[in-house]
């Protein structure tokens, strides 16, 4: 009995004098009560501890303990990076706090800068078609018609939506459905697209969705419950768009100019690997105002190799025009070279033959991944229709961004086609689906597959 | 790190060194020879043993031994704690202070009797 109780007393003490000596406390309490009997030793005893604990518990309340770790210092082995611990203490309560939010903050703004900023950036900015003929790649440029991190406009700051309320969500569908009526190259379709956002809107179907990206989704499927085409988009910000651009975005810009000057038009690497084969890093397809003499230089390096690799493994597009500069070079003749953004003109061939190039019956291989997006999709797609490359990688982003932004509000925007251009191949392209490749491999083993079928292909030649 | 000090050495603590001059002791046993040497003035109860035993580990005055079987009591096994030459330099030191302390005393003849 006297015994529990002092066990239960030994729990006012602190923690790391409990770890260390709570065992040998209770034994010494046992043996003494085992050989002090009697009313007046065990009276005496009781009052030893009283005063035990009024000069030990405020004692060892105030002690540190020492490093328990201190006889490992010296135990240092060279060439190897060691750990000491120089305090085993407990953190103050104070410390931990402060630690804890200041994690927290840094969390928030890492989650806040890579999704919050970039993530939306990069779905912005490669849907941001107000140049209809032009891909914007995400990261490679800073043109000013994309909504770029680096230039917000702060006016729109203070206009992040939260909660959409009613009168909001009726002026999005409405300026949804003049713009589609507006600009939808089939206007049967856009009519019956109209009638059923209105429809859905009049039976109060978005008044229980106040979450702006779950109501972006459900105006997305009923546009798609009347017509399936999946190059038109309803899209959710989270970053406030600018303003619609005016014609004098169109232009290139100084800073993409330099930009692409500094990055060498993004092509990362241009060089003759063994065998005579050809290699191309392309991480984008730069407008060819800027860059057009780079791409015709990178194409006469690699022109008297036996094969080409075009590895767009970290392309997410570009210009249009500057992809079909490339596959030119492919061709002895002129081919139809589709891109789903427009009208089949007379500029939907190639310009082959390109005088001079030796490379029009030579194999090639486009390396892609799951990020190679939009214009290298195209590049991708066009060759392997006209099965005119293998592709070998992972099957890619499926980002085909052929609509012509119609901004909405500041946070909403609407991509239409207003053109239907004439696929050749097939009814579908890689809108949404991506382009299979041709063997399927890891994006990061495409190189060495590629290389070894490009070496098979002509030696046997 | 803060560790105890142990100038000037309490009390307690010096008991434990002079304890264990001679025997290595574990605690219960160190109580006891301070019990005994001090006349049972001075009965350390387990917080004040405990927490005086591990500053004086801490200093490197004395040191733990490993666990031995508890030769009185069966199959418990006890921790013993033996004196280190640091301890005994210092206990030295803390008794000619003392001896220091009581000729001062004896000149000043505040004791009385003869057993002093």
């Amino acid at each position: 009995m006297s015994e529990k109780l002092y066990a239960w007393l030994l729990r006012l003490y602190p923690a790391h004098f409990r770890e260390d000596y709570g065992e040998e406390a209770l034994r010494l309490f046992r043996d003494r009560a085992r050989d002090e009997r009697g009313f007046f030793p065990r009276f005496r005893l009781w009052l030893d501890l009283f005063f035990d604990f009024t000069i030990s518990l405020p004692r060892e309340y105030f002690h540190v303990p020492a490093p328990r770790v201190a006889p490992l210092v010296p135990r240092r082995v060279y060439g190897f990076p060691t750990l000491f611990v120089l305090e085993d203490a407990s953190p103050r309560p104070s410390a931990l706090a402060i630690g804890g939010l200041l994690s927290l903050f840094t969390l928030t703004t890492c989650w806040a800068s890579l999704y919050g900023v970039h993530g939306r950036e990069i779905a912005s900015a490669s849907r941001f078609a107000g140049v209809p003929n032009d891909y914007q790649s995400s990261h490679s440029e800073p043109r000013s018609t994309a909504p770029s991190a680096a230039a917000p406009d702060a006016s729109h700051a203070t206009t992040r939506p939260g909660a959409l309320d009613s009168p909001q969500r009726k002026r999005i569908v409405d300026s949804a459905i003049a713009n589609l009526k507006e600009h939808y190259f089939d206007r049967d379709a856009a009519q019956k697209m109209a009638d059923a956002l209105a429809m859905h809107e009049k039976r109060g179907d978005y008044d229980t969705v106040a979450d702006p990206a779950a109501f972006a989704a459900l105006v997305t499927q009923h546009i798609r419950e009347v017509s399936p085409d999946r190059h038109l988009s309803f899209d959710y910000f989270q970053e406030p768009l600018p303003p619609q651009p005016t014609e004098q975005a169109a232009q290139v810009s100084p800073q993409y100019r330099e930009a692409m000057k500094q990055q060498n038009c993004t092509f990362e690497k241009v060089e003759l690997l063994s065998h005579n084969i050809g290699y191309l890093k392309l991480n984008s397809f730069p407008d060819p105002e800027v860059c057009r003499v780079a791409a015709m230089a990178a194409m006469t390096y690699v022109n008297h190799a036996d094969a080409v690799i075009f590895d767009l493994r970290d392309n997410r597009g570009g210009s249009p025009e500057m992809v079909q500069l490339f596959g030119a070079y492919l061709f002895d003749h002129p081919e139809y070279w589709y891109n789903p953004r427009e009208n089949t003109t007379e500029q939907s061939w190639t310009r082959s033959p390109v005088p001079g190039s030796e490379l029009a019956d030579k194999p090639v291989f486009v390396l892609t991944s799951a990020r190679t997006a939009s214009g290298a999709e195209q590049f991708s797609y066009d060759l392997k229709m006209l099965k005119r490359a293998t592709l070998v990688g992972e099957t890619t982003a499926g980002a085909a961004h052929s609509g012509t932004f119609h901004r909405l509000d500041d946070h909403f925007g609407i991509g239409i086609p207003e053109v239907k251009a004439i696929n050749p191949y097939s009814s579908d392209d890689w809108a949404e689906v991506g382009v299979e490749p041709d063997v399927k491999v890891s994006a990061p083993s495409a190189l060495d597959v590629a290389l070894k079928l490009a070496r098979a292909r002509t030696t046997k030649k | 790190m803060p560790k105890r000090t142990l100038d000037p050495l309490p009390s307690a603590a010096f008991q434990i060194l002079l304890a264990l001059v001679g025997e290595d002791l574990h605690g219960y046993a160190i109580m006891r020879q301070v019990a005994e040497q001090t006349g049972n003035r001075i009965r350390l109860g387990p917080g004040t043993l405990y927490s005086s035993i591990r500053s004086l580990l801490e200093n490197g005055l004395i040191e733990e031994l490993d666990s031995q079987e508890d030769t009185g009591s069966g199959d418990e096994r006890r921790r013993y704690y033996r004196l280190s030459s640091a301890g005994r330099k210092l206990a030295r030191a803390e008794a000619q202070r003392l001896a220091e302390v009581l000729r001062v005393a004896r000149a000043k003849k505040i004791l009385r009797g003869r057993y002093v």
